[in-house]
């Protein structure tokens, strides 16, 4: 009678286990529903100060792999030229008045913006996160993700996600103390050909950075594969040779 | 009939309400098409700066550089610079050049100065590999005020280590190799320097061409560099460097060079010059800190091998000292044209003793304040205890503009490296506006 029981339980137990949410899976399908594993991307950086005005820079990025970035500024005429890379934890800034290139932390913030080092020159979710639950709601889920090594920018991130494109809708990013550090809203879903069907636009704020924000805009978003060579420190003086 | 005169006085509401909504979105437009690479760029910046000195005089190096001059305790100058920076693109090559055009005015002198930083043309026939050719302001070295292993490079100035400097005219190479693993990147830096003619003649004797190189590796996420020199228009030298961040926010970094047979002048109070040969051992080590608050600490401990003791400095202070009571007394200029002569030397570079300490400290957005950065350097030389103390603050707010204001304010006794400058204080400030 026992083993008949636990029979039934088996039978009940299992179909309920496989309909329970994978988050890590889910997690994946965000990453590469975000952009390819390699590509080559433009983007805008709005910096929006309390008093309306506004800052502007535009990069070009290449990302190889799952943890190779590197991010050239095209304007202003200030920043023109500078060059972030990113090679797994580590990062570095090449300023061309400078001649060379200098250890830079992921908390840091080139531009003086809401985005720092880390979202700038971000690599997958799923290779600095790992999935500690996730639940399903009405029209999405939500994801609670942990920093697998200190070396990551937010301790933790709580993520949104679209239950039908399996995009990431609003992430918070917070302290390992428990402070939200900031929001990042994705809004405005594109086709951008090849595939790759994104938000073009994503905002953030800070409460600790009340009154400004900052926005950032994709454009001309394609797979591309780039020989490990450009992911140099010795290449970053050459990057702005490396668009067509 | 009613319903349409409510939907005509709302009218006006809804227009408004969709012109807002089309300016918002045409704030957020972005079309990538408009950054296209182009054959050929230009830009730069254009900068106006205004100095104030206040002369230490009693300062050896204030009485050696003005004793035929009107003496004065302060100078006004204003320099307006003119960087221009450019590439042209062809094919697999690319020329790109950067040139520094300055006119400067104080009471003293009106003059202006042209010079040429960058003007190289480089070729990379495959994606690990470029050939150059040119003038190149080559940077070697993880120091951020000083660079032992700086090898074929004009010496950086403490005071402003970012700023650009100029090259030499050189030929060189990048081969690069990603072999994988724990050996994430190999480089290596091949460096051709001719001296001769007007060609790079202050880097040293003229007739040889110097042959140099640099090879990198990122091993473990630490950088590490292995710079060597041959021997020719300098002595040979060697070194490495390293820089690797400890936790995400803590950098630390080191370099080490040895620089073969110099040739090494000291004098005594007198003016007699003691000539010897022999190996000197440069060193530094670093860190750069980065606080949840966004204060930036950078420091450094430079022992320079070919620097002065203290003891070694006090000699040739006292030499200046009693050339000039010689000059008075006698009217004799034998003693001062020496001490002349080894001022124009390696007692008159910007750090001739032989340990410094160096500390800077920078907040970005100070007072809460985005794009203003307030910072304080203080640099010291560690045997004779005599600093300089910067503060600074600048602001980056206004597209394309950057306002920089700077106080130097040097303290030490007499007989000290600070105390013997030319310059108690200096009064900096300028507008930059990049284009």
């Amino acid at each position: 009678m026992r083993k008949l029981l636990w029979f039934i339980l088996c039978f009940v137990a299992l179909p309920a286990a496989a309909a329970a949410i994978n988050g890590t899976e889910i997690l994946k399908k965000v990453d590469r529903n975000l952009e390819p594993e390699s590509y080559e991307a433009y983007r805008k950086l709005i910096d929006i100060q309390p008093d309306g005005s506004k800052k502007e820079s535009v990069l070009y990025t290449m990302k190889k792999g799952r943890d190779k970035v590197v991010a050239l500024f095209l304007s202003p005429p200030s920043d023109k030229g500078r060059v972030t890379l990113r090679d797994g934890d580590n990062m570095w800034l090449y300023m061309p008045d400078v001649g060379r290139a200098i250890r830079i932390t992921s908390l840091q913030s080139v531009t003086g913006s809401v985005f720092n080092n880390a979202d700038i020159m971000r690599i997958d979710y799923g290779a600095e996160y790992s999935v500690e639950s996730a639940e399903e709601g009405k029209d999405g889920y939500v994801l609670a993700l942990k920093a697998k090594t200190g070396e990551v920018a937010y301790d933790r991130l709580k993520m949104w996600v679209d239950k039908q494109l399996l995009l990431p809708t609003i992430i918070e990013c917070y302290a390992a103390s428990g402070l939200l550090i900031k929001t990042l809203r994705f809004k405005d879903i594109k086709d951008f050909s090849g595939g790759i069907k994104r938000p073009a636009t994503l905002e953030t704020d800070s409460p600790l950075q009340k009154g400004y924000k900052s926005v950032m805009l994709w454009s001309g978003i394609k797979k591309a594969d780039f020989p490990d060579e450009y992911f140099t420190l010795n290449y970053l003086p050459r990057v702005s040779e490396l668009r067509k | 009939m009613k319903a349409l005169r409510e939907l005509l006085r709302l009218w006006p509401l809804a227009l408004l309400f969709s012109a807002m909504s089309a300016l918002a979105a045409e704030e957020y437009s972005f079309d990538a098409s408009e950054f296209e690479k182009k054959p050929f760029e230009l830009g730069g910046y254009v900068e106006l700066k205004q100095e104030h000195f206040s002369f230490n005089r009693s300062g050896v190096f204030y009485k050696l550089n003005t004793f035929n001059q009107p003496q004065r305790e302060h100078l006004d100058r204003t320099t307006g610079t003119l960087q221009l920076t450019g590439k042209l693109r062809q094919g697999i090559g690319t020329f790109d050049f950067r040139t520094n055009s300055s006119l400067q005015r104080d009471q003293l002198v009106h003059g202006d100065d042209h010079a040429i930083y960058d003007a190289a043309y480089s070729i990379r026939p495959n994606p690990g590999f470029t050939m150059e050719a040119g003038k190149r302001a080559l940077r070697w070295g993880k120091g951020y005020a000083f660079n032992p292993i700086g090898f074929v490079e004009r010496p950086k100035d403490p005071n402003d280590p970012q700023l650009a400097r100029e090259g030499f005219w050189m030929a060189n190479s990048d081969l690069i190799l990603n072999p994988g693993g724990n050996l994430q990147t190999i480089a290596f830096t091949p460096v051709l320097l001719p001296v001769g003619g007007d060609v790079n003649s202050d880097f040293g004797t003229r007739g040889h061409l110097n042959p140099a190189a640099k090879l990198y590796f990122l091993y473990h996420d630490i950088d590490i560099d292995f710079a060597w020199q041959g021997k020719g228009s300098r002595p040979a030298r060697f070194g490495m460097d390293f820089s690797t961040n400890v936790i995400s926010n803590f950098e630390i970094h080191g370099e080490w060079a040895r620089i073969r047979q110099i040739t090494r002048q000291v004098t005594d109070s007198t003016g007699r010059v003691t000539t010897s040969v022999g190996d000197a051992t440069s060193y530094l080590l670093g860190l750069r800190y980065l606080t949840e608050s966004d204060t930036t600490y950078i420091a450094e401990y430079y022992r320079n091998g070919t620097g002065y003791s203290e003891q070694e400095a006090q000699q040739f202070y006292q030499l200046v000292n009693t050339a000039f009571t010689q000059l008075q007394q006698t009217g004799s200029p034998v003693l001062l044209q020496k001490a002349l002569a080894l001022s124009r030397g390696s007692y008159g570079r910007p750090n001739p003793g032989k340990d410094y300490l160096y500390f800077r400290a920078q907040q970005k957005d100070a007072l809460g304040i985005v794009y203003f950065q307030a910072a304080i350097t203080a640099m010291m030389n560690w045997q004779d205890r005599s600093y300089q103390v910067t503060p600074e603050l600048s602001y980056t707010g206004v597209n394309n503009l950057e306002l920089r204001l700077k106080v130097f304010m040097l303290q030490g006794g007499s007989s000290t490296d600070f105390g013997e400058k030319q310059n108690s204080r200096k009064f900096e400030v300028y507008a930059r506006y990049y284009f």
